[in-house]
Formats: C-alpha cells, sequence, structure tokens
C-alpha cells in the first residue's frame, strides 16, 4: 500500500495542481518561535488540505491561525488543516493562518533559506525553500520539488 | 444701543472658543506612571527602575512574549520601523522598551536573543524582565492582559503553551506619563511618527 502510494506521488504532478509561492519565514532565535507564510494557489478542479509541514530546524511544528480575541487582545491556536477549495488562492499571512515552527534547533537570521515539506491530501508532499527576513513585505520565492 | 444679534454672536464666539481650546488635547490618556517605581532586569541582567530608566525621553513601549510567531514580532518590528523613520532632531529623545509578560520563560538572555536577531542595539532600546508582581503592576499600569492558553507538555515534558494577550503599543512623554495607546500589530506608523514630532516639539 506504502509502496504504491509512494509510485502515485513520483508519477502524479503536483507542481501544476499546486503551486506556492511568495514562501518566507521570519527571523528567529535558538530556542524560539517562528512563522512560516506562504500563498498556495489551487489550479486543479479538487479541493486540496494542507495536513502536515516538515521544517528540520524547528522541534515542533504546527499549523495555526491568529485570530481577534476582542477587547484589544490577540490568540493563537492550531488548526490541524487547511482546506484550498477548487481554483482558488489561500495566503498564509502576518496576523492570519501561518506554519509555527517551534522549539528552533538554531537561530534563523536574515538571509537563512531553509526547506520546507509541505505535504497535501491531493497534491502529496510538496518541497519549498523559504527565505528568512523580518519584514511584513513579501517578496516572490517560487517552490522547488 | 449696541445691535443685540452683534452682541450674541461675539458672546457665542467667545464661548465656542474657549469650550475648543478647553476640551482640546492632542492625546487621549493622561496617566501618570512615575507615582510607583518597578524593579526588572535589563537585557544584560542589571537591575533597573521602570519608569525611572526612561526619565526626560519620549517613549515607545510594548509588553511582548518571546515564544509568539505572529502578534509581538510584527509590534516588534513596528517599534523598529518607527525608529528607522524618525527625523534626526528626534533620533535622541525617543527611547523603545519591550517588557515581556512572560517572564518566566523570558529571562534577560532571551530577550536580549529576541533583540539580537532582529538588529535591534542596546543604544536605544531595553527589554525587561521582572518577577510576577513586578509584571502584573506594570500590566495593569498599561492595561495589558494575558492569558496563557493551549498548554500541554511536548516530547521533552516542557510545558508549552500559547497567550492570549493585549496587543499594543504606548507611547509616553518625558514627563513619564501615559499619552496614548495603539493596536500594537498594524499601528499606523504615520499616526505615532506625528504623536512623538508632537511631544518633541
Amino acid at each position: 500500500m506504502n509502496l504504491l502510494f509512494a509510485l502515485l506521488l513520483v508519477f502524479s504532478n503536483p507542481s501544476d495542481k499546486i503551486k506556492i509561492v511568495h514562501a518566507w519565514m521570519r527571523v528567529g532565535a535558538e530556542g524560539q518561535a517562528t512563522g512560516l507564510f506562504f500563498k498556495i494557489e489551487n489550479n486543479s478542479d479538487k479541493a486540496d488540505t494542507l495536513y502536515k509541514v516538515e521544517f528540520e530546524l524547528a522541534g515542533k511544528v504546527e499549523i495555526h491561525e491568529t485570530y481577534d480575541a476582542g477587547d484589544d487582545m490577540m490568540g493563537m491556536r492550531e488548526v490541524k488543516q487547511i482546506v484550498i477549495p477548487a481554483k482558488s488562492t489561500f495566503e498564509l499571512k502576518p496576523g492570519a493562518h501561518h506554519v509555527m515552527l517551534m522549539k528552533l534547533k538554531r537561530d534563523i537570521i536574515k538571509g537563512y533559506e531553509g526547506t520546507v515539506n509541505l505535504y497535501f491530501k491531493q497534491a502529496g508532499k510538496i518541497v519549498i525553500k523559504a527565505q528568512a527576513k523580518e519584514m511584513m513585505k513579501q517578496q516572490s520565492m517560487e517552490h522547488q520539488h | 444701543m449696541k445691535n443685540p444679534t452683534k452682541i450674541f454672536l461675539s458672546l457665542f464666539l467667545v464661548f465656542a472658543v474657549s469650550l475648543f481650546t478647553g476640551c482640546y488635547e492632542h492625546f487621549p490618556l493622561d496617566q501618570d506612571l512615575t507615582r510607583t517605581q518597578n524593579t526588572f532586569l535589563n537585557q544584560d541582567s542589571v537591575k533597573v527602575q521602570f519608569p525611572k530608566i526612561i526619565k526626560d525621553k519620549i517613549t515607545v513601549l510594548a509588553m511582548v512574549y518571546t515564544h509568539c510567531p505572529d502578534i509581538c514580532p510584527m509590534t516588534t518590528h513596528n517599534m523598529q520601523l518607527v525608529q528607522q523613520r524618525l527625523t534626526d532632531d528626534l533620533k535622541d529623545k525617543v527611547r523603545f522598551v519591550v517588557i515581556s509578560f512572560d517572564p518566566n520563560r523570558d529571562t534577560p538572555s532571551i530577550l536580549k536573543k529576541f533583540a539580537e536577531i532582529r538588529d535591534i542595539t542596546f543604544d536605544k532600546w531595553t527589554l525587561l524582565s521582572g518577577d510576577e508582581q513586578n509584571t502584573k503592576e506594570v500590566m495593569l499600569k498599561f492595561g495589558v492582559k494575558a492569558i496563557p492558553s493551549d498548554s500541554s507538555y511536548d516530547d521533552y515534558g516542557e510545558l508549552s503553551y500559547n497567550v492570549i494577550h493585549t496587543d499594543r503599543i504606548s507611547l509616553i512623554d518625558q514627563e513619564g506619563k501615559l499619552r496614548s495607546n495603539y493596536k500594537g500589530s498594524t499601528v499606523n506608523l504615520d499616526m505615532i511618527l506625528e504623536d512623538i514630532k508632537y511631544l518633541g516639539e
């Protein structure tokens, strides 16, 4: 079964279906947490779901959303997955959904470029590069396979 | 005899002007922070008194926690943008203070790393960590709330939690009075710079 799934991943071409752009991560110090942001373009006729993210320099990775808790307060909570409807775009951005990279194993300094694995239910594993910076303005960073 | 209409209009004008100038204040707040001092350790573990350390300075202040991956870095970054956009005549008049509302995790060395990774230098910036009592007292002064949430023990047996917290940058004048609060992560930089300029004149 696992072999079949692996073969499906190899012979499928997820780049046509899911495209990741503007990937970047915020700088962060060893032992602390930081955020990873990117835009998901679903070009397929089916909805797809981001359900897992891996980053080798993080002790723990979770998909989170920042929310307005009222009374000038902001909160953050884990979400198990993000569904991207067919022919639509979903953006993980500061102050909204983001990937939380926790327990960083080393400093993530400006200019560092990290490899991140994204797992989608339909498109499978997509490997991206994300550069570290301390800013909100996003720069284009096409995904790589 | 003078025209009664003119007299009435003149009196009304005087009344309106005095009412306007009497009620109008540039800032919404005028809260004296200097009545009590709180003890903290700065990023170099040196004991300091707040707000004594910002005496005679215009101060931009935020309360944050370093395990926050989103809102607190945005707030801190906005403070950096304010610093970058200060005009030359204001650069030496303004100080930046960050106080942790999560002092159990945010030790002075952790705060120092949080700053250094963002190229924050300590000639104009001070990051403070205090004990529970001093932290609570300062939170009360600034109306900052912080509620731990989603706590759990991770694979290493360490307690992990997020914090629902007030998203705020505060502006303090040279006399140690809290003058205005802004939404920290999405502050209108032009507005806070205008207020700093007003205090600096």
